[in-house]
């Protein structure tokens, strides 16, 4: 038994099924792509401990460096005791400057203030500012 | 309810969407004998599009500055996650437009409908071709690889031949001397923001005139007769034609696939057609390689500008070439488009296509 063959009509709409079906897939594989092309990319330096040089604070100083991708801060309040701290406000993320005359971080953003190490003493900040732990290794702090 | 019909109604009260979708869709009618080589302007449109996205997306991550250029580019190549395809699709896709944009211009001068009224769709189009070309150029120098500066270095350099006001081009084109950190800022500030726009602008112009005066009929089949240019504006109708939709735009999807399909292929398995090794090596302004050549849409200027006794010669000969093609239409204003008609053109035309494919050979291997 010979089928009647298909009709243009037929033939146009079995190429356009196909040809979306393709779209559908190629669309698909290149969202992917463009999706994993625009994710954060895992960098070097975001390693997990940063070693620094002692000599980079001073007593009653404090030194700004980058950890993990975010800025972070390391205090010398005493002759070697340091502290870590991460320098984001846990306000609104502004970075928090250290003021040397009243040995306090101030947020130039809203005002939040923050002790040596790193509890609210006023302003709007909810909570302290992150800690990273701190060892010494010779002449050299290392953090995290 | 359905939402569909909902929004279709709002707009129509609105804008009167139907109208305008049959004016432009089912109720625009093309030649019946219309051809797969009517379909070049969707594919080209199609493959710039991707030009575009791919190309915002690698500027995401492109740093336009001597000392990191190279670096961010291998960046993109070796870290970024699918960064090597974004890149490949671009610089494959940019070569293949050339492809594309030389088939459609053979494609419209063997039919005979560059002429009129057609000349400022041809003009465009012509520009448009010019415009792609200057992409590439332009592009071509921000990998800053080996290949990109002293390709940049002899194609700037040729403009020196111009008697004169030679020096003070070549300085205007590379912002200096010679090719350096000016030169990248031009050349990334045109291929990115300058050429994009004026591309934009002459495509809607090109695309104005295509749907305003009307796709023409392809000059092949015994009913087709030369029809005179009118004396007043008249748009071109195809009463007994087929649809644009969904007729043609399967056809134009099908050969938009198709191009994509030929630039997957190429961008997987062959990306190093278009990326020679002297592209893999930052430039060095102090060491020029052996073996440099522009690329393969160059090659035939650049061996005509070898072959003649002068630089200068090459260079009024390549703009006669060029100056006689954009005004073509101006030139060959009889009426007659059936190629079997026009021996003398067919003639000039193959031997045209000889010419070029044959310089371009010869300018690869000299």
């Amino acid at each position: 038994m010979s089928e009647m063959p298909a009709s243009p009509t037929e033939r146009r709409t079995f190429l356009g099924i196909i040809l979306g079906a393709i779209g559908v897939v190629t669309a698909g594989g290149f969202g992917w792509s463009l999706f994993r092309f625009l994710s954060p990319v895992e960098r070097g330096g975001d390693e997990n401990q940063v070693r620094l040089e002692r000599t980079l604070v001073a007593v009653g100083g404090a030194h700004f460096f980058s950890f993990q991708g975010r800025p972070a801060v390391v205090l010398q309040p005493q002759a070697g005791e340091y502290v870590a701290l991460n320098a984001v406000c846990t306000h609104l993320g502004c970075i928090v400057k250290w003021v040397d005359e009243t040995q306090e971080f101030l947020c130039p953003c809203h005002a939040g203030r923050f002790s040596p190490v790193g509890q609210v003493l006023g302003g709007p900040p909810p909570r302290a500012l992150d800690t990273f732990p701190v060892t010494l290794d010779g002449d050299d702090i290392v953090i995290g | 309810m359905n939402l569909a019909k909902e929004t279709m109604d709002w707009l129509d009260r609105r804008l009167g969407v139907r109208e305008l979708m049959h004016q432009n869709l089912g109720g625009y009618l093309l030649p019946r004998n219309i051809n797969i080589w009517y379909t070049m302007g969707a594919v080209l449109l199609a493959m710039f599009v991707l030009q575009f996205i791919t190309g915002i997306l690698l500027l995401i991550y492109y740093v336009p500055h001597t000392d990191k250029a190279f670096a961010s580019v291998t960046m993109i190549m070796n870290e970024i996650p699918y960064g090597w395809l974004m890149r490949y699709l671009h610089v494959v896709g940019s070569n293949l437009i050339i492809v594309f944009l030389l088939a459609h211009m053979l494609s419209v001068l063997y039919m005979g409908s560059y002429k009129r009224p057609r000349e400022l769709t041809w003009l465009s189009g012509f520009i448009l071709f010019n415009l792609g070309l200057a992409f590439c150029l332009t592009g071509y120098l921000l990998p800053w690889s080996q290949l990109s500066f002293w390709a940049t270095t002899v194609a700037t350099d040729a403009a020196g031949a111009i008697p004169v006001v030679g020096d003070q081009i070549i300085a205007y084109l590379r912002g200096g001397p010679s090719v350096g950190e000016a030169t990248l800022g031009r050349f990334f500030a045109l291929h990115v923001m300058g050429l994009p726009m004026a591309f934009l602008l002459l495509v809607g112009f090109h695309l104005f005139c295509v749907r305003r005066i009307g796709i023409s009929k392809p000059p092949f089949g015994d009913d087709y007769r030369p029809t005179d240019m009118p004396r007043s504006f008249h748009h071109d109708e195809h009463p007994n034609g087929v649809p644009f939709h969904p007729n043609y735009t399967i056809k134009d999807a099908a050969m938009v696939f198709f191009a994509l399909a030929l630039l997957v292929a190429i961008t997987f398995f062959a990306p190093w057609l278009f990326i020679p090794p002297d592209a893999l090596e930052p430039a060095d302004p102090f060491f020029t390689p052996s073996d440099i050549k522009p690329e393969w849409y160059f090659l035939w200027a650049y061996q005509t500008l070898k072959i003649f006794p002068s630089e200068l010669l090459g260079l009024a000969s390549q703009g006669l070439a060029m100056g006689f093609l954009a005004l073509l239409p101006f030139f060959d204003r009889g009426l007659e488009r059936r190629p079997s008609n026009r021996p003398l053109f067919v003639t000039l035309y193959l031997l045209g296509i000889l010419v070029f494919v044959g310089l371009s050979i010869w300018g690869h291997y000299s």
